[in-house]
């Protein structure tokens, strides 16, 4: 599809209907027949398999900023025996600049329930849990009460549109930890234990929650499940660009005129974002930098840009990731200095303590920037930033220490001359 | 057999091995700090960072794939892993800090990190000497710091239980305490508390760490994070001597080491025995350290118109002679005792038969609901075992008060039957008592004539657990009558080797005016024209072993080499010998 295409796209997860939220009007506008189709249509769907490899020939790539095909997630799941298998939903969503899953629990909640129950019968799993962050309050009590009515209608629960299919589903508050998103913490979180991240192997599939077989799956991953089975993966793939198709919530934020959500193929020009769809930059100010894809993706100078698509392959030619694709305008106005501090002070504050290198790596990182800021800082500061960004990236447990150390290596690699202007500018009080 | 390659070397291995426990067991060295062989490995130190590969194989022929120079083809993993969760594989190549630049600089890079917020307080701490973090540090550590800013402050000197004390800033979290509670003693009674770089483990607000093993998590500490409220500040442990022994508070006989500066034992640590205690020991049979120090009686005592008064040993075997030359043989009662040694008992036994006395009887010491399943038993001595093996008869404590009754010379030996609320002084008034004991009680008190015997931590003697298990101590402190530098038993600490002459023990105070129940004996036997030489704990042993059939094959030099010796394995054995 040409980079223009995404003019004409018409949003299908988060379309223009009012009161979509409410199990009646989204049962109106064709809600659950992908559920029914899977479970009773045994022509189109002969078995749980069918299903696997529809959303395996889809290539949904795991929009929780991985960027893993979904449907071959689902066929590392070991054969069925009779014991429990979870599938654990994955709405922590805490990186800053990243806000897409909220307006899933939103506006179209039951579009990620089908998409969940779809891929719980995929794998023949028996309970479902969406773990969703403590601090989003409203929106679990919304999810609660959704799937409080889909259990009323008889989606969830027992023989579930007369098919032998039964599963139980269940909304876990988070209680405010970033690390609670890493998918092996989460399960920790789930048991009721500490949120430290897991060593794998053993992965989920193989021992996850209380050590049985176990699929996470993003939220807006499962919501994209319920349009493939209605849509069909063809029509999936022909959506955006071609190594990671499907639609995408771009949760656009900063320094633009019309922030907010934005349904819309993979694979939008970058530029095109910014000064189409989110309204162009605020008080008419010149773009300095982005943020692709949260704040733990590396961020590009404005000159980087051109010719930019929103997509895993062309973001990584210029040296940045497509994320969770939360991403953050800065205008000329900005200092780079406190925003890496910033970003340096939420990793820090965030860090579960587990590892070595991320525990102490991110709270020297956070205090050498805020030496920096404060007009205390030295060159050599620079480097020995750079230097621990080495030694913290993929040396840990779980991917935190990366998520922490690649903001600072890009932000000062790509802004060294606005870090050496400010540390030059420092006033060393005399000894 | 399955092989890997590590620096270059070939080794072969079998079944399920973590690379970090096999890498040690060949002798080589990767430095860790949350890692223990009896517990999970968590990998959260990462300090053990090894740089790992895998042959290739041809998929179809399952050869090993050559490059053109003929050299295996290795295909590395994009990043280092942790060695101790590292399962071991078949044609796993495997390349440590002595060969790898990379693992080298990683394994510095992460010390530096572990050291940004630990106070460096070596010189005020005790771990200082025994301290893997300060020992890696110097071997593999970087040469100073870059770290100029402040260091996060936390809790200090909390006493988290009645026995631990915590320093949270010295504190690394490799978890190996909390995963204790968890996995081992399975109170669960420490955690992690807070998050990032403030978070330090703890017990739950309200609760105290009270675990009856919680003073292994001071041994397990890989810093000086937790440290016994006992022991701190007591002594640096490259003063001290290290001695092998046995514990004798409980039926399980822990291993463990005595801890010796100036002829004083200080501190007792579990010493590793896969068939008894693993590394663990409870907290019980730590204190007992005291026993050794306080309270010992110090030369005989007598009784001289109802007055204990020092006495001398010519003295003391004069009077232990004359009261059984005067003594009918049948009032004499001599009670053996699950307190004391194999040796100690055996040397009472054997006097009893020359002199044509009854032979001893004994009262075994069990306390019901004292155990639990794991290495505190019911029983509490060291050796009741070794009193049954030995052929003694076993008495009720109902049966011992009517044979006492009975008696007019009663023989105690480590028992202390009044304290323990068996015996009254009212039971043994008008009659002779003689005690063999190293402390002073209520029983001593009330005896007519009291022998100051050597305990545990002075002699070589063996024990038989409640498993069978026969093991052995050795003299770990200096009486009037040893000499450190004599005994060849007796460890060397550091200022033996290194120190000059006044570095080291040089103080005459702290011995004690004992003797080994033995050469008392024999002492006694001699003075009485009686043919009997009873020279040390292991010419006992070999007597022992000549003359029982339960102690066949048992010497000390077997048990050394084995770490004690299973009896009723050994008696199997010899069985289908024969």
């Amino acid at each position: 599809m040409s980079t223009e295409n995404w003019k004409t796209y018409e949003p299908v997860l988060i379309p223009d209907i009012k009161n979509l939220h409410t199990i009646e009007v989204y049962e109106k506008n064709g809600g659950y027949n992908a559920l029914k189709s899977v479970l009773t249509d045994k022509k189109k769907w002969p078995d749980q398999k069918s299903v696997i490899n529809e959303v395996k020939e889809a290539n949904i790539r795991g929009r929780g900023g991985a960027g893993f095909n979904a449907g071959l997630k689902w066929s590392f799941m070991p054969p069925a025996d009779g014991g429990p298998r979870y599938l654990a939903c994955n709405g922590d969503e805490s990186e800053p600049g990243t806000f897409k899953d909220r307006k899933i629990f939103e506006y179209n909640p039951h579009a990620f329930i089908e998409g969940a129950l779809i891929a719980a019968y995929a794998m023949e799993i028996t309970t479902i849990y969406v773990y969703i962050r403590g601090e989003y309050r409203a929106y679990i009590q919304m999810m609660e009460k959704a799937i409080e009515d889909a259990y009323r209608k008889g989606f969830i629960g027992k023989k579930i549109f007369g098919s032998p299919f039964s599963v139980d589903f269940y909304v876990h508050s988070g209680a405010g930890a970033y690390i609670c998103g890493e998918e092996t913490s989460m399960l920790e979180s789930l048991e009721g234990k500490r949120g430290y991240p897991r060593v794998k192997p053993p992965f989920p599939a193989q021992k996850g929650l209380w050590g049985r077989p176990t699929t996470i799956n993003n939220i807006e991953t499962l919501a994209h499940v319920t349009s493939v089975i209605n849509r069909g993966a063809e029509w999936f793939k022909n959506v955006g660009a071609a190594t990671h198709p499907g639609p995408i919530l771009y949760g656009i934020s900063g320094h633009v005129n019309k922030p907010g959500v934005y349904e819309l193929p993979s694979g939008v020009p970058v530029l095109d974002l910014i000064h189409d769809v989110a309204g162009g930059m605020r008080n008419g100010k010149k773009l300095k930098a982005v943020i692709p894809g949260g704040s733990s993706t590396p961020v590009l100078r404005a000159d980087q840009l051109d010719g930019i698509t929103m997509d895993a392959d062309s973001l990584r030619t210029v040296g940045s990731m497509l994320g969770t694709a939360g991403m953050v305008v800065m205008d000329e106005d900005t200092d780079m200095v406190d925003v890496l501090w910033r970003i340096a002070h939420f990793y820090h504050h965030e860090s579960c303590g587990q590892c070595t290198p991320c525990r102490e790596g991110t709270g020297w990182l956070e205090k050498i920037l805020l030496k920096i800021k404060n007009g205390q800082g030295e060159i050599r500061d620079l480097d020995l930033l750079l230097d621990l960004t080495t030694q913290m990236e993929g040396r840990t447990i779980c991917a935190l220490a990366d998520a922490a150390a690649w903001p600072v290596r890009f932000t000062i690699n790509r802004f060294r001359d606005e870090f050496e202007a400010r540390c030059k500018k420092s006033v060393h009080a005399l000894v | 057999m399955p092989e890997v390659i590590i620096d270059g070397h070939k080794y072969e291995f079998e079944g399920e091995q973590r690379l970090l426990q096999f890498i040690q067991d060949q002798g080589k060295e990767v430095p860790f700090f949350c890692y223990h062989p009896s517990m999970t490995a968590p990998a959260n130190c990462r300090q053990c960072m090894v740089k790992v590969g895998q042959y290739v194989r041809d998929r179809e022929s399952g050869e090993y794939e050559a490059d053109e120079n003929g050299e295996k083809v290795v295909r590395w993993f994009p990043k280092l892993q942790t060695s101790c969760n590292l399962m071991m594989s078949d044609g796993m190549v495997v390349h440590t800090q002595e060969t790898d630049e990379l693992v080298k600089r990683a394994q510095k890079d992460n010390l530096e990190l572990i050291l940004i917020n630990h106070p460096l307080d070596c010189p005020i701490c005790d771990q200082a000497g025994e301290c893997p973090l300060q020992i890696q540090t110097y071997k593999y550590g970087p040469e100073g710091s870059r770290f100029e800013v402040k260091k996060v402050h936390k809790p200090k000197r909390v006493q988290l239980g009645p026995r631990v004390v915590l320093d949270a800033e010295r504190c690394i979290n490799c978890t190996r305490c909390t995963r204790f509670t968890e996995e081992i003693s399975k109170t669960n009674q420490l955690t992690i508390t807070s998050r990032g770089d403030k978070n330090y483990p703890t017990a739950a607000p309200g609760t105290v760490f009270d675990d009856p093993y919680s003073l292994n998590t001071v041994d397990l500490c890989p810093v000086g994070a937790l440290t016994s409220a006992d022991f701190r500040f007591r002594a640096r442990v490259w003063e001290m001597n290290q001695t092998p022994s046995i514990d004798i508070t409980s039926g399980k006989g822990c291993n463990i080491d005595l801890w010796t500066r100036d002829n004083l034992i200080l501190r007792i640590t579990p010493r590793y025995n896969g068939d008894v205690n693993d590394h663990w020991m409870p907290d019980e049979g730590r204190e007992a350290y005291k026993l050794f120090n306080e309270n010992r009686i110090s030369r005989p005592q007598q009784k001289l118109d109802n007055e204990q008064i020092l006495s001398s040993w010519n003295n003391a075997i004069a009077t232990f002679s004359e009261l059984i030359e005067i003594t009918d043989k049948k009032d004499i009662l001599i009670v053996a005792s699950p307190h004391a040694s194999v040796e100690e008992n055996y040397a009472l036994s054997k006097y009893a038969n020359l002199m044509g006395l009854m032979q001893p009887v004994f009262v075994a010491h069990i306390e019901k609901g004292k155990g639990d399943n794991f290495l505190l038993t019911d029983d509490l001595a060291p050796n009741t075992n070794g009193c049954k093996l030995l052929g003694f008869k076993e008495i009720s404590s109902k049966s011992l008060k009517t044979q006492v009754s009975k008696a007019q010379l009663v023989i105690f030996i480590q028992d202390h039957f009044i304290d323990r609320g068996i015996l009254s002084t009212e039971d043994i008034e008008n009659k002779k008592i003689v005690i063999f004991s190293s402390n002073h009680s209520e029983t001593t008190r009330s005896a007519d004539l009291v022998i100051p015997v050597t305990c545990v931590a002075e002699h070589a003697a063996s024990y038989v657990n409640t498993d069978m298990r026969i093991q052995r101590s050795f003299p770990a402190k200096e009486t009037k009558y040893s000499n450190r530098r004599l005994n060849l038993e007796m460890s060397e600490g550091r200022l033996d080797r290194h120190g000059t002459h006044f570095d080291n023990w040089v103080t005459e105070d702290n011995k004690i005016d004992c003797l080994p129940v033995w050469t008392f004996i024999t002492e006694v036997a001699a003075f009485s024209g009686i043919d009997l030489t009873l020279e040390d704990g292991r010419s006992v042993m070999e007597e022992i072993a000549g003359s029982l059939p339960a102690f066949s094959g048992v010497s000390y030099e077997e048990m050394d080499e084995r770490n004690g010796m299973n009896l009723s394995a050994e008696k199997e054995k010899s069985k289908t010998d024969s």
